[in-house]
């Protein structure tokens, strides 16, 4: 990465989580998705493990994990400045176009169109979310692979016992949270 | 008549006391409900929004904000939401603390590996919220496809199952 000053990486900052903020239609699906395409793979200035890591660290924070990333995001670019500017880029433009959104929802809320354009947005955003969790796999799974056939197997069964824990068994977080990361101290390397 | 400063403590303790960006929910329904700030309908329609709009979907707290105090309960919202995300500062430097000892990095692997299953169960959850058929699951498809092609822009993905819903549905 190119080293600027701080000034100048804030107003960088504030530019392209602007873009995020503007385009991230859908909600948190399609903002992890832009997060991932503009800082690992467009600018790279952020490794996909990295992002996952500063994931993890986000699940333990409380509150929204999105605005936590941001500020991890953001530190890590561009100091305290960086923060700010990461949090003004993201959150003014999509609070400004919820709160529209919300004043136009009054209008339009019975309306039959609006319900069917819904109904097709809605397993749009499911799909979006599919491909930011194969994006996340896919860092888990390369470092497994490299380690030999036991680790990613292994790899692979914790991640299906998360999944299953969580949809089929309807775990909270917490606790898949802290009993995958205690089985995974015992099980791999 | 809104106590502003007793408001806004109501919307820090819920996001205080939370994880991910609906769990704020239940605390914020009992409070707001119990004091006559808010009634149910305004929660369902914040929670739409809030998967519609840009940003996070724990958004929907503003949309909460705006419905029931106007623009100051948006904006009071916005604080309640940034300034919990900002203790992840303290989270990170305690990570920085341990990190070289050995079982740290399995623990943050059990981690990563856990946030690939949440992710996929939010993909179930909002595929069942609905009864979706097979329409429903092709556009999912159709969408994952597009997104990892990489070619198109996702406001023009959504735009396009939009038009399909319109057309299906109507």
């Amino acid at each position: 990465m190119k080293r600027r000053g701080s000034a100048g990486m804030a107003w960088a900052l504030l530019r392209v989580w602007g873009a995020i903020g503007l385009q991230s239609f859908g909600g948190g699906a399609s903002t992890v998705l832009l997060i991932q395409r503009t800082f690992v793979e467009r600018r790279a200035w952020i490794t996909a493990e990295e992002m996952n890591r500063f994931w993890g660290l986000c699940l333990l924070t409380p509150g929204i994990n999105l605005v936590a990333l941001t500020v991890l995001i953001g530190r890590r670019l561009g100091g305290a400045r960086g923060v700010a500017a990461s949090l003004a880029g993201l959150l003014l433009p999509s609070v400004a176009i919820t709160c529209l959104l919300t004043a136009g929802f009054k209008l339009v809320q019975h309306s039959a169109v609006v319900h069917a354009v819904l109904r097709g947005v809605i397993p749009a955003t499911a799909g979006i979310m599919g491909l930011v969790a194969l994006n996340m796999a896919w860092p888990i799974v390369k470092t497994a692979r490299r380690e030999g056939a036991r680790a990613l197997a292994i790899s692979l069964a914790l991640m299906l016992c998360a999944t299953l824990a969580l949809s089929a068994l309807r775990l909270p977080v917490a606790v898949v949270l802290i009993g995958m990361a205690a089985l995974a101290v015992f099980v791999l390397p | 008549m809104i106590n502003p400063l007793l408001y806004f403590v109501l919307f820090l303790k819920a996001s205080l006391f939370s994880s991910g960006g609906f769990s704020n929910l239940p605390s914020l329904h009992q409070d707001l409900l119990g004091a006559h700030w808010a009634v149910d309908a305004e929660f369902g329609e914040a929670l739409a929004i809030g998967q519609i709009s840009p940003g996070p979907n724990g958004l929907w707290v503003i949309s909460l904000g705006y419905l029931t105090y106007g623009v100051a309960g948006a904006l009071l919202a916005l604080i309640a939401i940034v300034l919990p995300a900002l203790l992840v500062l303290a989270v990170a430097a305690i990570y920085a603390r341990i990190a070289r000892w050995d079982w740290v990095s399995g623990l943050m692997r059990g981690i990563s590996l856990a946030v690939v299953g949440l992710m996929l169960t939010v993909f179930w959850t909002i595929m069942h919220q609905q009864s979706t058929d097979w329409t429903g699951w092709l556009i999912a498809a159709a969408a994952f496809g597009l997104a990892a092609s990489r070619c198109v822009n996702i406001v023009v993905i959504l735009a396009l199952a939009g038009a399909a819903g319109y057309v299906l549905y109507r």
